[in-house]
């Protein structure tokens, strides 16, 4: 089980895709190609050539994996790679040292486990993501991969939408709990019952990080479940049409809704909605329902609600006891749990995963997860299947690779973008700040008593780290030639969406971990019983977190 | 600190790797660089280089400065491209030491990339 399994068509389109691309590297190399005409084509299969070499950017669908594509994509980072990878914000993994040559080489070994590069580049509908906890959760509404399959299968080569004006990002969502930042997406699907049990989706357009961020707008309380695919080609069709393509920093739909207003962009999305024939655009029940089947076939077996082997592990291990009480989380199914698995040690590029990690990992899938591992968009991993009996297991073939450190949502699980350590767009580096904050945090028993607390950075403002919606954010800008970082507070991506404000002026690299240092201070002198930072932050504003870290006005 | 000196870069297409022109042609190393007083013959270089390509992607010319004897590239971004992660110095050129190597390792101050710059332009 684990994952979607792709039929015959699927299967034959992953080959063809990856001989087409063997061919146009071949003319690239030889010189029938120039770059300009390669580089668009390379694009399309989420090659991009960034500082030190090529960069590969792997497509999750949706975040989910099973065993035997984790060991393929360890098996690409041992072969064509240095041994590693790097989980992404989209739930992507980026491999950094590809040479162009080998690159068809590693789209044969992608298709044959069902994966592939395709939608990882370019102005196209990118890789939807969802809820890692999908089909785990207690509390969702429907299992969300059910329709990121079926958007995946309409947008895969649509070819009404593989030019839009730029990039196109759509998450889905199914609990009260947002995990996937969907009011920052260009559509944000939000899954949820009526008062009648009918089944529908909010629909949020127009959010987005970048230059110029946005929270998304909600342009339909209840969509029908079953018309999304013609809701979905309505948007885009508006997008397409009115979506500026003679600048790129407004090309985004959130420029267009902002400046049409999110009345009138409905209005027209309604309007074109109604023009077109649902019948022939929307999912069929049929095929509904042959998707659903294939993630409802999760045998879970009956189990009792408690495990004595799970908390007698509890009482007699601290460490598993604060890994239990951090990283695993309640299951649908009595006897079972989530397990977070946090790509997050302390010192580690948050992310990165070695090819060792990567074997671990899909071994425990394999064997306590129901061959399912998910992505998260916080760049960490999930089991989402595991008894309540295997944790211990699970916790110490994690432990023993790194691979178990509590701090799920915690001050040093943080999301930090690749950065100038190897971007090209990047203005400063953004990794060693996030190493830096982690390792003044590694104490777990400090983190803990902080609380839940999510720092993001950005190397640049492309904003890949989401640092707007940061309780913390950290965006690095090139000041008078030196790397400096500009703070902001009180941003949020879960379902109290908000961006950040900036704190003050920029602060220079070495001040940075004190800054956070000093946040933390005055919010632990100053927080109610329960009070998350973001809490605080909003409780009493920027005045006291201000003071604290500006106070010494020559050090700014 | 010493007047500006330059030298010619770009990736090599079939992998990717950073390469600097030298007196025998392109170079992994950039203490293998050919640096250029005035700014003439680095535009002859890159003329040429443009003209490469099979063998090259996005060539452009580079500030550098010595630090002691030592040649290093004045903005910070060409120095992570010469060296490598900063997060990873077990990875990429870094990894091969020498004074250059150090030289660049300890190298403060960043300016604007041209690079980055021409990027920027063409997206």
């Amino acid at each position: 089980m684990g994952v979607y399994q792709y039929d015959l068509i699927d299967a034959d389109m992953l080959r063809d895709r990856a001989e087409a691309f063997r061919d146009q590297v071949s003319r690239r190399l030889s010189g029938a190609l120039t770059e300009d005409q390669f580089k668009p084509l390379r694009l399309m299969n989420g090659l991009y050539l960034q500082l030190h070499a090529y960069m590969l950017r792997v497509a999750i669908p949706y975040g989910s994996l099973n065993s035997a594509q984790l060991n393929r994509l360890a098996a690409i980072s041992r072969r064509f790679d240095k041994g590693y990878g790097h989980f992404t914000t989209r739930t992507n993994i980026q491999f950094h040292w590809i040479r162009l040559k080998d690159a068809p080489d590693i789209l044969d070994a992608l298709a044959e486990v069902g994966l592939h590069a395709i939608q990882t580049s370019g102005n196209c509908i990118r890789n939807t993501t969802t809820d890692p906890y999908a089909g785990a959760a207690a509390d969702e509404a429907d299992d969300p991969r059910v329709w990121c399959e079926a958007i995946r299968q309409w947008s895969t080569f649509h070819p009404e939408f593989t030019y839009l004006p730029r990039k196109f990002k759509i998450a889905v969502t199914a609990s009260a709990q947002d995990r996937t930042a969907a009011r920052v997406h260009d559509i944000g699907l939000k899954l949820r019952r009526d008062a009648h049990g009918a089944l529908g989706f909010e629909v949020m357009v127009g959010g987005g990080l970048g230059r110029t961020p946005y929270i998304g707008k909600t342009i339909r309380d209840h969509l029908p479940a079953h018309r999304l695919l013609s809701y979905l080609t309505a948007i885009l069709r508006v997008y397409n049409r009115l979506g500026r393509r003679d600048n790129i920093y407004k090309a985004r739909i959130k420029v267009l809704v902002a400046s049409l207003g999110a009345e009138t962009f409905a209005e027209l999305v309604e309007s074109e909605w109604r023009s077109l024939d649902g019948e022939m655009l929307d999912l069929p029940d049929v095929e509904l329902a042959r998707i659903r089947g294939a993630f409802a076939a999760e045998a879970f077996e009956p189990r009792p609600l408690r495990s004595e082997i799970f908390e007698g592990a509890k009482r007699s291990d601290p460490a598993f006891a604060r890994f239990a009480r951090r990283n695993v989380l309640a299951h649908k199914k009595p006897g079972y749990a989530i397990v977070n698995v946090p790509l997050k040690a302390p010192g580690a590029p948050p992310g990165d995963c070695s090819a060792d990690q990567m074997e671990v990992v899909a071994d425990l899938a394999r064997r306590y997860s129901m061959d399912d591992v998910r992505v998260t968009h916080a760049q960490n991993l999930v089991l989402p299947h595991v008894k309540l009996d295997d944790l211990p297991l699970v916790f110490a073939r994690l432990q023993a690779e790194g691979l178990a450190t509590p701090n799920l949502d915690l001050v040093s699980d943080i999301i930090a973008c690749p950065g100038l350590d190897y971007c090209a767009l990047a203005n400063t580096r953004a990794i060693p700040i996030a190493q830096q904050i982690a390792e003044r945090f590694a104490d777990p028993e400090m983190a803990e008593r902080v609380g839940e607390l999510k720092i993001k950075i950005s190397g640049c403002i492309n904003a890949c780290g989401h640092h707007h919606v940061g309780h913390i954010g950290i965006l690095g800008v090139d000041k008078k030639g030196e790397e400096f970082y500009q703070i902001s507070l009180g941003g949020s991506g879960a379902e109290d969406a908000a961006l950040g404000s900036i704190l003050g002026p920029a602060l220079s690299a070495s001040r940075v971990v004190e800054a956070v240092d000093a946040l933390v201070d005055a919010y632990l002198a100053v927080r109610r019983p329960a009070e998350r930072f973001l809490d605080t932050y909003r409780r009493l504003g920027p005045d006291p977190f201000k003071e604290a870290v500006y106070a010494d006005a020559d050090q700014a | 600190m010493s007047s500006l000196l330059h030298a010619v870069t770009a990736n090599r297409l079939e992998d990717g790797a950073v390469v600097f022109w030298s007196r025998t042609g392109w170079a992994e190393d950039f203490p293998d660089a050919e640096l250029f007083e005035a700014s003439e013959p680095a535009a002859a270089v890159l003329d040429a280089a443009r003209a490469q390509t099979t063998d090259l992607v996005d060539p452009y010319v580079i500030d550098v400065r010595l630090e002691g004897e030592h040649p290093v590239p004045t903005s910070y971004r060409e120095r992570v491209r010469a060296l490598g992660p900063t997060i990873h110095p077990e990875l990429g050129k870094q990894a091969r030491g020498g004074p250059v190597v150090a030289a660049i390792q300890k190298a403060a101050g960043a300016a604007r990339s041209s690079g980055r710059l021409s990027l920027i332009r063409r997206k």
